[in-house]
């Protein structure tokens, strides 16, 4: 087995303008894609059937199953058609001008189909999860906002934690759209998971970089091999479930897995480049204004 | 002694290990199940899966209806006579209009249309033809007749033997209001189907008019006049369901009945088998009938007809309908009180979910097994990082030990697992581990750890970020506990319930054990 150390990074050698550019720029890339995609679609996110009402059917089938012939026993409200990996079942999605009893009664005539799940979800439900999903993120990350100023009271390391924490949502966010990962109930879980994940890293440099004695670099460095150890290891949990889950073809643990990867992966370069730069300039420079 | 006091949040892990052996795997232990339930079965814990681990349907739906809201109706003995009058100004069966008067001083009574063909401008037009002015219309119905809806769906799933349904009224924050039902071993359809069988019980009186001597039938009681519905018994050999009748029907129903001349009993004679239909019937009885079928046809007693004929029924408004077989008398109860629906539900602007109980399994296992491989990934990069046997084993041990105590409290409160609470649990042994990791570097990282009071201090250091980590992670959480957002908020409760167990019990603990383990060295 193949032991690890967290290596030391020479944060000496970079100037907090290289070191912060890197985080900014990917975010503003995030942000720009979210911008488009609100500019096409009218959402910044591609919304799932949970949030635009719709239907869904997961049926076991021991022919192959295309979208064309989805839509030859189902009609033209099929969306799309996805294997689940290595087994006979597929899933089936169908936006909301369908009937889910119609729906289960054409697989039913079909023949050779098996309906194993249905769901459906009405519009009128759906925009009511919207603003309610939007609303619960609001007020989780507004809470967080406030616990991170009262726990540090000072301007500077708290808003890099609010920062930090709002890149980290928003970086898995664009790729989901860039993949076509759509938003479901169970990815907006996992966004609300990697608020409790993101916060802990930074939590944890703030308080070696700001409560322990102790120079900059060291602090950092003894932050850093807990933290990284830490993400690490929440990242090898979560990829192991994604695929598992994929394989398995349990859809809500696999996108909160992926989602989970995407957001710890963009967590630790923020934590460790823009949370990092924004703590140095803070004890060298912003202290002493 | 003194060891066990050094070490009592040690102690304290090894009880809840214990009390959750107990409340997953001892038959009957957690309250509100019988031991003999399980004892036979092929249940092996004494979890509660939801439909995502066990196959079931869940359908979510509001409830069709209008409801008038500000309209002085006066006090509850002019509610009948309001609903009938409203009802025939739209010309729809009184029994899809209920009128509550106001319940105390200075509120306003609610008239609820439940007919969904009636728009909001005739109902306000058929209002204000009877004299009520209506401050608004809006559509849903009211929190009373929701709670109704929840206790005759409740009554409707356990009569057709569909054991372990869950009925709830859900309400949203944002004012729109719903009724959840969940049914394990059920597809959404079958649900549907047993939910839209609307049983409509109504009681008539059979007379023959006097002036023209043609047999009559009256409505004299509807379902929702009756305030109690006994249990099905047999006194002396007969089968028998005991009724009370509501005040304010009751005095009504008493001048129906000696207006249709039973004030001095009524002597039947009609077997309840011989007729499909209550309009067949020649003789004085007293017919109840279910979906227009009878199944009661009786004779009034005679000082039961008195007491119609000298008001006295009213005082006292309770009778028995009895029955040719206990078969029929359940059949009659079962009907009465869960009959019908005081409103449909509108199943095409709700939700639906329904999975086979095949898929469930494979889920049920699959999900276990994708839970051990994420904690089998957790433990080698943990092994991997540390590469000290001591420092990885108890850290594993005990990340797992919190899902186990987890697991107990899930069994105690009977809660139903779903596949969204398994990624609870999964958010759990991540955070979990997290800190473990934070503890564990804490005390032994920054050189020996001489003393106690040494450790003490590093470990009181960790915890400061342990604790503010958990905090940040139930803030990020308590929004969606009361959201109706599907399965998210089971989801969170694991998580706040995990993170609560992990930083009060599991995290200290593992630090008591990690101090034996250095100080001892």
């Amino acid at each position: 087995m193949v032991a690890f150390e967290v290596p030391e990074v020479d944060y000496t050698q970079y100037s907090n303008r290289q070191l912060i550019a890197i985080p900014l720029v990917v975010l503003a890339v995030a942000l720009g894609v979210l911008a488009v995609t609100f500019a096409m679609t009218g959402s910044p996110v591609a919304l799932g059937n949970d949030f635009t009402g719709g239907s869904e059917l997961k049926v076991q089938s021991s022919e192959p199953i295309s979208e064309q012939q989805a839509t030859g026993i189902f009609g033209d409200s099929v969306v799309s058609v996805q294997q689940v990996a290595n087994q006979n079942q597929y899933i089936i999605t169908f936006d909301n001008t369908a009937e889910i009893s119609d729906l289960t009664t054409a697989a039913e005539q079909a023949g050779g189909l098996t309906v194993l799940q249905s769901g459906s979800t009405s519009p009128v439900f759906g925009s009511q999860n919207q603003e309610l999903a939007l609303i619960g993120v609001g007020i989780a990350f507004l809470g967080m906002s406030l616990l991170a100023f009262a726990l540090f009271r000072t301007f500077v390391p708290s808003i890099a934690i609010v920062i930090s924490a709002f890149s980290d949502i928003v970086i898995p966010v664009a790729i989901m759209n860039l993949v076509g990962i759509k938003l479901s109930l169970g990815t907006v879980a996992a966004l609300l998971m990697l608020i409790g994940y993101s916060v802990d890293s930074d939590i944890l440099l703030n308080n070696h970089v700001l409560r322990r004695s102790g120079g900059f670099y060291e602090s950092t460095y003894r932050a850093m091999r807990t933290g990284v150890t830490m993400t690490i290891t929440s990242i090898a949990a979560m990829i192991v479930m994604a695929i598992a889950a994929t394989l398995f073809g349990i859809e809500l643990m696999a996108s909160i897995g992926i989602v989970l990867v995407l957001g710890l992966t963009a967590d630790l370069m923020n934590t460790y480049m823009l949370n990092v730069t924004l703590l140095r300039w803070y004890k060298y420079e912003g202290v002493n204004r | 002694m003194s060891a066990l006091r050094e070490n009592w949040r040690i102690v304290l892990l090894v009880v809840l290990l214990l009390g959750s052996t107990v409340a997953l795997f001892v038959p009957g232990a957690p309250p509100g199940t019988a031991a003999n339930e399980t004892a036979g079965g092929e249940q092996l814990t004494n979890l509660q899966y939801g439909i995502d681990l066990s196959g079931g349907a869940r359908i979510e739906a509001p409830v069709v209806g209008k409801t008038a809201e500000g309209i002085d109706v006066g006090n509850q003995s002019q509610e009948a006579p309001a609903q009938q009058a409203i009802a025939n100004q739209l010309g729809i069966d009184p029994i899809d209009i209920e009128v509550r008067a106001a319940q105390q001083v200075n509120q306003n009574g609610t008239v609820e249309v439940f007919d969904e063909n009636v728009t909001t401008d005739e109902f306000r037009t058929a209002l204000q033809a009877e004299g009520y002015q209506p401050a608004t219309i809006r559509e849903g119905v009211t929190p009373e007749t929701r709670q109704r809806m929840v206790t005759v769906i409740q009554d409707k799933i356990t009569t057709s033997a569909l054991s372990g349904g869950r009925v709830q009224e859900v309400n949203s924050p944002g004012g729109r209001n719903f009724i959840s039902i969940t049914a394990p071993g059920r597809d959404a359809q079958d649900l549907i189907d047993i939910l839209e069988e609307r049983g409509t019980v109504r009681v008539y009186a059979v007379y023959q008019n006097s002036p023209t001597g043609n047999w009559t039938q009256d409505e004299v009681l509807q379902q929702n006049d009756f305030r109690n519905i006994g249990n099905a018994q047999t006194v002396n050999n007969q089968p028998q369901v005991p009724v009370v009748v509501r005040q304010n029907a009751a005095e009504q129903f008493q001048s129906d009945m000696s207006q249709a001349g039973f004030g001095s009993g009524a002597r039947c004679g009609v077997e309840a088998g011989a007729h499909d239909s209550v309009d067949t019937i020649n003789a004085t009885c007293l017919v109840t009938t279910l979906n227009g079928e009878p199944v009661f046809i009786g004779g009034v007693e005679p000082s039961l007809g008195q007491s119609f004929a000298d008001g006295t029924f009213a005082n006292d408004p309770q009778f028995v309908m009895t029955t040719t077989s206990m078969q029929d008398a359940r059949d009659l109860q079962l009907s009465l009180q869960a009959g019908r629906l005081p409103a449909d539900l509108d199943f095409e602007d709700g939700t639906q979910n329904s999975l086979s109980p095949a898929l469930a399994d494979q889920f049920r296992s699959n999900s276990l097994i994708t839970g051990l491989l994420a904690v089998l990934a957790v433990s080698l990069v943990v092994y991997g990082r540390y590469r000290r046997r001591e420092v990885a084993l108890p850290m594993i041990v005990t990340a797992l030990s919190e899902v186990y105590i987890l697991l107990g409290f899930v069994a105690l409160a009977q809660y139903p697992l779903n596949l969204s609470h398994l990624a609870g649990f999964i958010a759990v042994i991540g955070t979990g581990v997290d800190d473990l990791i934070i503890i564990g570097d804490e005390i032994l990282q920054q050189g020996e750890v001489g003393t106690a009071r040494v450790f003490q201090s590093r470990f009181r250091k960790a915890f400061w970020v342990i604790g503010a980590a958990a905090a940040t992670t139930i803030v990020a959480m308590v929004p969606l506990v009361g959201f109706p957002l599907g399965d998210l908020s089971g989801f969170a409760i694991i998580t706040i319930v995990g993170v609560l167990i992990g930083v009060l019990v599991t995290r200290p603990a593992y630090g008591d054990i990690l101090r034996s383990l250095v100080l001892d060295e």
